[in-house]
């Protein structure tokens, strides 16, 4: 018998997704005198989902900044500090109340480097808590990320893990446009493996969190940990299920996603947004509109979120977006019978 | 659908006969029991009955020239069908294997002769990748039935269907079985007729081509068991305390056969055109028997196995038989192929390799022998196993190397950990 040498276990940093996005702004912020954060209650209250923290007292109050409740007016100071050399990166403190910054965010940040034929850029991050499942009702819990994979200019971002959260944002701040990050309410107390430097996660990359021959199941943020858990579940009744974390709206990773299918031949995008006209008929789309389509051997399912405004009620709230078991009953219903 | 009005096999050796001349032209009523035809043989003419009621169409006129018994030679179209109905092809693709015994055809689904390029006609329903790989292997979407829902082909459908033809491949062209009238005048056959069902035509034929193509040969080996048995019931106890299905000795013989082919690539190999498949897997076919048809059950991926995933694999594969709900797919595509008549008391045999196989091993049952061990005559449990090899793609050596381990690893089987 051969003796090995046994490693001890390499202590893993577990941080959690907020703590992990905290660090990611304090590296950048130390690294470069340009960045700085603004945006409501991010100061002394420490952000309302406690992503800033304790950066004011690190910063000082010039470059963690609280504004006024004015979501147009801080978009606009986004803007104008982008384009005058500036890295802002702001949170709208939920993603609902993004709507009143739409002027600035759709027709100014995301055209402006456009229409001054180049000579201006926006390199702006606004960070986006959104989501439901906190009981929050309809104007506090949805999920806004296809609005803006819409709009050409912009980039939009999913990170569902911790080491995500923090290499994604850093990314962002990098970028010379403007970034969205929308960021799920129901992820920052989850924790994971966050190292310590401060590393970038590629934007427009999407990660294969299981491999699988069966079938590809396409999710982003909270919605890809779900796809997880159901392909394990599947696993144990003997269907291998792909997962492919989505983590950038826009720019899609097609080809991750393409290459999947043309192996499984089968697609389902699960997406907490409402169903309609969400990032799913996109990527369904992509697919039966490119050489995959001779690869299909099932329809494209999509599972997202209801047509309704997001309930009070904690079980139709839960009810108004797909869920574990239905990601499960989905893909079994659509290896066995062909239909979801 | 139309009835088939073959040429009949009238005489105990008749393969073939010619028409002397038809009665009827090409469109014209007929009733059930009317003579359409005069066969000849090298004995006599007589004449053949038309075997259902409708229009006579598509007749093969020519006369005097030697036809094939059982080749269709007329189709009768029975009231209400177009000209141009289609009528049964010669590729069993819609009948899954194995069929019950000749109501099948009858019910079988017409197959339109079309090129496989053209359109799918309206309201066919198949998956892209259902019509790719038709396409690319030439088979009629027409002629596959869809498991999906609204009927919809799927790329399984297509697989299934495949793996039909190619083991059908040399089938008999006829697989439909219309009772054919006897023709008046002499010649009552004694006896009864039974004619192939849809598994005996592909057995008979599927063998035949093997006898035909493989120059077989065949080493025995008188191999002792003891330790077999031995290892059987210490398998059976710990299968009984984990409350699973015993093991049967084929299952045990199967995963050391299983073991033994890791090294021996040839005999786990088959014959394609004038070249060797060496497979990257052991998928190990046992012979079974469902009334009276040999079926063919494989183990797919034995070399992976464990002894107590192999027992109930080979459990359900043998209800699968039994219960006739094996796919085609569960039936075909072996790399090797063991066959055990041990429980029928049969001493040894040499068994037919299962094309395109490169060999079979047969098993024959345990018994106490005198051997002599150490300069004594001594009673040992012995079997015989005797391998058929395809001596296109294996050699004499080879076969004898394989044998060698497999009485070693029979004997020792801890050769194999």
């Amino acid at each position: 018998m051969r003796s090995e040498l046994i490693e001890p276990p390499v202590q893993l940093r577990e941080l959690t997704y907020a703590e992990a996005a905290r660090e990611a702004l304090a590296q950048a912020m130390e690294a470069d005198e340009r960045v700085f954060l603004f945006g409501e209650d991010v100061g002394v209250y420490g952000g309302a989902f406690g992503v800033s923290g304790d950066l004011v007292h690190r910063f000082g109050k010039d470059r963690v900044i609280d504004t006024p409740i004015s979501e147009l007016g801080i978009a606009g100071a986004a803007v104008g500090a982008a384009i005058t050399g500036m890295r802002p990166v702001l949170e709208i403190q939920f993603s609902d109340f993004v709507t009143l910054a739409m002027e600035q965010l759709v027709n100014q940040a995301a055209k402006i480097h456009f229409m001054f034929g180049g000579k201006a850029s926006v390199p702006m991050v606004v960070r986006l808590p959104g989501g439901s499942g906190t009981g929050a009702a309809a104007q506090h819990s949805q999920s806004l990320e296809a609005w803006f994979a819409h709009v050409p200019g912009l980039k939009v971002l999913q990170p569902s893990t911790p080491h995500d959260a923090k290499g994604m944002l850093l990314a962002a701040i990098d970028d010379p446009n403007p970034v969205l990050i929308f960021e799920h309410k129901l992820l920052y107390k989850t924790k994971g493996h966050v190292p310590e430097e401060a590393y970038r996660v590629p934007i427009g990359q999407a990660a294969i969190r299981r491999e699988g021959t069966d079938i590809t199941i396409v999710g982003s943020s909270i919605m890809a940990l779900k796809a997880q858990a159901a392909a394990a579940r599947l696993a144990e009744e003997g269907i291998s299920a792909e997962v492919i974390d989505l983590r950038s709206i826009r720019p899609i990773d097609f080809t991750t996603i393409a290459e999947s299918v043309r192996k499984t031949h089968r697609l389902m995008v699960v997406y907490e947004g409402v169903k309609t006209m969400g990032i799913g008929a996109e990527i369904s789309a992509m697919i039966a509109e490119s050489e995959v389509f001779d690869f299909l051997d099932a329809p494209i399912i999509r599972l997202g979120g209801a047509d309704a405004p997001i309930p009070y009620n904690p079980v139709l709230e839960k009810a108004a977006v797909p869920q574990e078991d239905d990601i499960v009953a989905a893909a079994q219903n659509l290896i066995r019978r062909g239909e979801a | 659908m139309p009835v088939e009005v073959i040429l009949p096999k009238v005489d105990m050796d008749m393969e073939s006969g010619t028409i002397e001349a038809w009665h009827v032209k090409e469109g014209d009523h007929v009733r059930q029991g009317d003579t359409i035809f005069e066969i000849g043989t090298n004995k006599a003419v007589m004449e053949v009955e038309a075997p259902a009621t409708g229009a006579i169409r598509r007749i093969r006129t020519e006369t005097g020239v030697a036809i094939t018994v059982g080749t269709p030679v007329a189709w009768i179209y029975l009231e209400g069908e177009a000209s141009d109905t289609p009528v049964a092809d010669s590729s069993p693709a819609r009948e899954s294997a194995p069929a019950p015994n000749s109501a099948a055809p009858a019910d079988a689904l017409p197959a339109r002769s079309v090129s496989s390029t053209a359109p799918a006609s309206a309201g066919l329903r198949a998956t892209p990748l259902a019509r790719r790989i038709a396409r690319l292997n030439g088979l009629d979407l027409m002629t596959i039935k869809g498991s999906g829902p609204r009927g919809r082909i799927s790329e399984s459908d297509v697989s299934s269907a495949l793996t039909l033809r190619d083991a059908a491949k040399n089938a008999a062209a006829d697989t439909s079985v219309v009772k054919v009238p006897l023709p008046r005048g002499e010649m009552a056959a004694q006896g009864t007729l039974k004619p192939f069902s849809a598994i005996r035509r592909i057995v008979a034929s599927r063998l035949s081509e093997s006898m035909r193509t493989a120059p077989h040969f065949y080493l025995t080996s008188e191999i002792e068991m003891g330790a077999a048995r031995d290892l059987l019931r210490r398998l059976s106890t710990r299968h009984e305390r984990l409350s699973l299905p015993k093991p049967s000795l084929t299952v045990l013989i199967a995963r050391i056969v299983a073991g033994v082919l890791r090294d021996h690539p040839l005999i786990n190999a088959s014959a394609e055109g004038e070249a060797t498949r060496l497979h990257e897997r052991i998928d190990i076919g046992i012979a079974m028997e469902r009334e009276g048809d040999l079926v063919v059950p494989v183990l797919r991926n034995a070399g992976g196995m464990d002894m107590l995933t192999m027992t109930s694999e080979f459990a359900r594969l043998r209800e699968g038989v039994a219960k006739r709900s094996l796919t085609p797919a569960e039936l075909g595509g072996g790399s090797f192929t063991i066959s055990n008549l041990g429980m029928y008391g049969v001493d040894s045999f040499t068994a037919i390799i299962n094309p395109p196989q490169s060999a079979i091993l047969a098993i024959g049952r345990t018994v106490d022998k005198p051997v002599g061990r150490d300069g004594q005559i001594v009673l040992r449990p012995m079997a015989s196993f005797t391998l058929s090899s395809d001596h296109r793609i294996v050699d004499g050596v080879t076969a004898a190397r394989f044998m060698a381990d497999l009485r070693e690893a029979l004997e020792y089987p801890e050769v194999l950990l």
